[in-house]
């Protein structure tokens, strides 16, 4: 838990350092007076902003396909970016030796846990610890057999009904 | 719908409020208000932090055993709607309601029951020990030639009358 949460300061920092690097610069600014309203630039204290999952965002992959984790190419619907229960297109980065996808492949995916906050249709929010997909096909069938760790309900509505069979934990 | 309890502060979030956390270990956090996620953001541990009922518990500050808290307990069982049930239902909450916060206001005077006779202790003490800060102490002990003796009159009343008379 203190590691992750070690690793969350530090990608805040290199996600501001690097905002003005992607193409989406509206997306990753979010509210800007979080960063600039305090008189010193302290990272202990700034509130996380997590944004949408965009161009150049690595994903952990948390099926059997293979794949270690990905980095997402584009968010297919959503000019910011990908939220949870999207469909993006990613491309391997990192690959088990044997197994269905390779490294350096496109592949499409389904994003099942985010860091940015989702609002549900009761009015609360769900958020998740870091950022998951599952590895799917162009019709929508994950490519892998098993999925690890929680994921949300919000897979019911966009009818990806199979790796919510799959899951392990429904959150 | 269901209401959920804060995970920090044990506070009931009603619909529409809040934030749910979800950790990889399908762990489900609920807080009622960001004061609540803050505080668990900042790895604060509920239960030494002194404005929650996780603390307030701990320390015997609130009643922890009680019947009336056996009908709050979750349920897992969806019932069948049944009308009566629910009119019924709705008048027990409003009993077990006043009931179980007659029986926190008698434990909360349980707890406060010897603070008068302590409170009254503590200033006499407070009245020998440190009356030096209010009165100088020349003028406690009184100087014994500055005052005259005490000398006791008799007052004879029917001579004075008599002579008031002629």
């Amino acid at each position: 838990m203190a590691a992750c949460f070690a690793s969350k300061w530090s990608m805040a920092v290199s996600r501001s350092l690097l905002g003005n690097l992607s193409s989406n610069n509206l997306g990753s600014l979010g509210k800007p007076q979080d960063l600039t309203s305090l008189g010193y630039n302290g990272l202990f204290f700034q509130q996380q902003l997590r944004t949408f999952i965009q161009m150049r965002t690595k994903l952990k992959v948390v099926d059997n396909s293979g794949a270690k984790w990905v980095r997402c190419i584009q968010a297919l619907k959503g000019r910011k970016g990908a939220r949870l229960g999207d469909t993006i297109i990613a491309s391997v980065q990192e690959a088990q030796p044997r197994g269905k996808v390779k490294k350096g492949e496109v592949v499409y995916g389904v994003v099942v846990r985010a860091a940015m906050p989702r609002g549900r249709c009761d009015g609360s929010e769900v958020k998740f610890d870091d950022n998951a997909v599952v590895l799917v096909n162009k019709q929508g069938e994950p490519i892998g057999t098993r999925v690890f760790g929680p994921v949300p309900h919000e897979l019911r509505k966009k009818k990806h009904l199979k790796i919510l069979t799959l899951a392990e934990h429904i959150a | 719908m269901r209401l959920e309890k804060c995970w920090f502060c044990s506070s009931t979030i009603y619909p529409g409020h809040g934030i749910q956390f979800v950790r990889n270990d399908a762990k489900i956090f609920r807080f009622c208000r960001s004061k609540c996620h803050k505080n668990f953001k900042m790895k604060r541990n509920p239960r030494k932090v002194k404005w929650t009922k996780a603390y307030r518990r701990l320390r015997g500050k609130d009643m922890t055993q009680d019947s009336t808290f056996e009908f709050e307990r979750k349920r897992n069982r969806p019932e069948r709607y049944d009308r009566n049930v629910t009119e019924e239902t709705l008048k027990a909450i409003k009993k077990i309601d006043k009931i179980r916060v007659a029986r926190e206001a008698r434990h909360h005077s349980m707890r406060m029951k010897g603070k008068k006779a302590m409170e009254r202790q503590a200033a006499a003490k407070e009245l020998e020990q440190d009356i030096h800060l209010v009165k100088a102490p020349l003028a406690l002990q009184e100087d014994p030639s500055l005052t005259l003796p005490k000398i006791k009159v008799k007052v004879s009343h029917p001579q004075a009358e008599n002579q008031m008379e002629e």
